[in-house]
């Protein structure tokens, strides 16, 4: 971060927290089976464990998630597994309602 | 252009495959054979050798459900069709996949039992790994229990690799990717290792295919215990049919006198895997358990399928004519107190002998499976931990015998739940607490060695921010509510919120706080909750 500088509240978190050394004291799956917290920031979960440094809302960027197959364990992966999965909703703050699951339901 | 009628069309075929979490029992196999059908759906890919082996295939082995993920991700990823020669249906064929490959080339039950809570759906457990490597390198993304289901050959644990990198490419500039040589480290130090813990050939998987396997048919004594809603008996009347299939009656109570019976059906794979699918008034339930290797118990845990928050994990222990006391619930009364206690079994003959102390007021009611009693517990009575003998049947560490009721624990200490609904596909996911108290023991000092688990008891909830992030956000207000009674919070609507600052979603990040009056003092505990967003892709093994 020396070369870098904060400019919002985002920002100002991260640079605070690599400062005093938190981000070291940050472990992987620190958080419960299947949830992500590392993969800058995480799905569930923030790199310091809580969800303020998640997307806000989610569906700003759900579409930066899942075209470049950022985390294909809880977002289909647009890229590569499932071209077809948010054809139908291009806009995802407007149309995340038309979104489905990916693993075969089962009705019984 | 996208096509979104294919993929529509896949899904609506696998829904009717009843495939998700468990098969349900009354779909009936291929006519065909196993080998048959995989010459016929699998082998322009996968050829087999002069040993009858086929590429690949024959190099794993998994779960039912890490088949049904594989068998699955063929035919979402590369539009394999399961066929059946004798001209049944394609659904009946990938069914006769999973039994057979499950059957013959499954996990033994010790390989498999370290990470049963994936597969009871159990999905707010802390993993905890020794390798930060092996956490870093796979368990950043999903559970290292998905990794540590599998068994294979040094060649098809690199093949997994190199299938992660071609297919999750990012794989490599996700954090934990991008700070090191990740292809290079997980081909020269991840494979090996896996190799060497998790082979294809182990004594435990030969000595488990050589095993006599247990029938599972007959009558069980079930007990339970559902967080949010406590202790549970009942009975279980299995019966056999073809293909290691059964059909399932399940009658039983909680505490409380409300009843969970309904029926089912329920098949067994690799000869110890039960996988039930049963109708409980309006829900369907789902049951994952192991069968001992003497076919005397099942063990697991029984989920609603559309909300697998809720579930009770259940032991049910075969009907013989012994007689054998299991369970007393609740498991705890305090000194100098009196409480109805429940003493559940089989064929339970004779008096109850409760130890010194403990005093037997009234047989409220009595039959073969269970004892109701009204017992009151002297000043004197020894505190700690009990067995409890009915007639010839005794039962250790029965009940807890407690003197103050020193601090409350919430459990789980830490969960997620998911806002939902509101018009979205993915339902909310709520978190369900429970206050267990403690007692500090003798030396009245909490974190010692004589500290008594004592049970579970009824709190008042409520949440509060986490943390200063927390409170700007106004998490408390935003994320969803806290069931004051029963603990259980239920999470606000999907979607951006446009009352939130940059209408950023209903995630919350709160402390859980359970409090009990006790004489005139009130006694607290926390745990901590994450609200967090859905997720779409929820296979069986996350």
């Amino acid at each position: 971060m020396k070369h870098l500088k904060p400019l919002n509240e985002k920002a100002h978190l991260i640079d605070k927290a690599s400062r005093q050394g938190e981000v070291d004291e940050v472990v992987a799956m620190q958080t419960v089976a299947g949830c992500t917290a590392t993969t800058d920031p995480g799905w569930e979960v923030d790199m310091f464990g809580g969800v303020a440094g998640l997307c806000q809302p989610m569906e700003a960027d759900l579409y930066g998630c899942a075209d470049p197959c950022w985390w294909p364990a809880q977002v289909p992966d647009v890229m590569v597994t499932y071209p077809d999965w948010a054809g139908e909703a291009p806009s995802a703050g407007k149309d995340w309602r038309k979104l489905d699951a990916v693993f075969p339901e089962d009705d019984s | 252009m996208l096509n979104i009628g294919r993929l529509a069309r896949v899904s609506a075929l696998l829904a009717l495959l009843g495939t998700g979490q468990a098969f349900a029992a009354t779909d009936t196999p291929a006519t065909s054979s196993p080998q048959e059908i995989i010459a016929a759906s699998c082998s322009g890919c996968h050829a087999r050798d002069g040993e009858g082996r086929w590429f690949r295939i024959s190099d794993q082995r998994k779960t039912p459900e890490g088949w049904q993920m594989t068998l699955v991700r063929m035919q979402i990823t590369h539009k394999a069709q399961f066929i059946d020669p004798a001209g049944g249906d394609g659904d009946a064929a990938l069914r006769t996949l999973v039994k057979y490959f499950a059957d013959t080339q499954g996990l033994a039950p010790q390989e498999r039992a370290p990470y049963s809570f994936i597969l009871e759906q159990e999905l707010n457990t802390i993993e905890e790994h020794d390798s930060e490597q092996f956490r870093s390198m796979c368990a950043r993304c999903h559970t290292g229990a998905r990794v540590l289901l599998q068994r294979r050959t040094e060649d098809e644990w690199r093949n997994l690799v190199h299938f992660h990198l071609g297919q999750f490419p990012t794989a490599e500039y996700q954090m934990m990717g991008r700070d090191r040589d990740w292809l290079g480290e997980a081909l020269r130090d991840v494979v090996p290792d896996l190799a060497k813990k998790y082979p294809l050939q182990t004594d435990a998987w030969t000595q488990w295919q050589a095993a006599p396997k247990p029938a599972l048919a007959g009558r069980w004594r079930v007990l339970g215990y559902m967080p949010g809603r406590g202790d549970f008996s009942g009975v279980m009347v299995t019966g056999a049919q073809d293909g290691d299939r059964y059909t399932v009656v399940f009658n039983g109570q909680f505490a409380d006198g409300e009843a969970l019976s309904g029926s089912g059906s329920a098949i067994v794979y690799t000869g110890y895997e039960w996988r039930g699918t049963l109708k409980i008034g309006d829900e369907s339930y789902r049951q994952v358990m192991a069968a001992s290797a003497d076919g005397a118990e099942l063990t697991g845990r029984m989920f609603q399928r559309d909300h697998d928050e809720w579930g009770l994990r259940m032991r049910a222990v075969r009907e013989t004519p012994r007689s054998e006391l299991l369970a007393v619930q609740p498991g705890f009364i305090a000194a100098g107190g009196e409480s109805l206690l429940t003493l559940v079994g089989i064929n339970l003959d004779g008096a109850a002998d409760l130890g010194p102390g403990l005093k037997v007021l009234e047989e409220v009611s009595r039959s073969a499976g269970q004892i109701l009693l009204r017992v009151a517990a002297d000043d004197t009575a020894a505190v700690g931990v009990r067995a409890i003998r009915v007639g010839k049947s005794d039962l250790p560490d029965a009940i807890t015998v407690y003197k103050g009721m020193d601090r409350l624990q919430v459990e789980p200490a830490f969960a997620v739940g998911r806002v939902g609904g509101d018009g979205g596909s993915q339902p909310v996911v709520q978190a369900i607490f429970d206050a267990i108290a403690w007692s500090n023991g003798a030396d009245g000092e909490a974190g010692t060695q004589d500290d008594l688990r004592i049970g579970r008891v009824a709190a008042n909830w409520s949440v509060a921010p986490w943390n200063e992030q927390a409170t700007a956000d106004q998490d408390v207000r935003f994320a969803g509510q806290m069931d004051k009674d029963d603990g259980v919070f239920t999470p606000a609507g999907a979607g951006p919120n446009p009352e939130r600052k940059y209408q950023t979603n209903n995630a919350g990040n709160l402390k859980v706080i359970a409090s009990v009056d006790r004489d005139g003092q009130t006694i607290q505990g926390d745990g901590h909750l994450i609200v967090t967003v859905q997720r779409w892709n929820n296979p069986p093994i996350r």
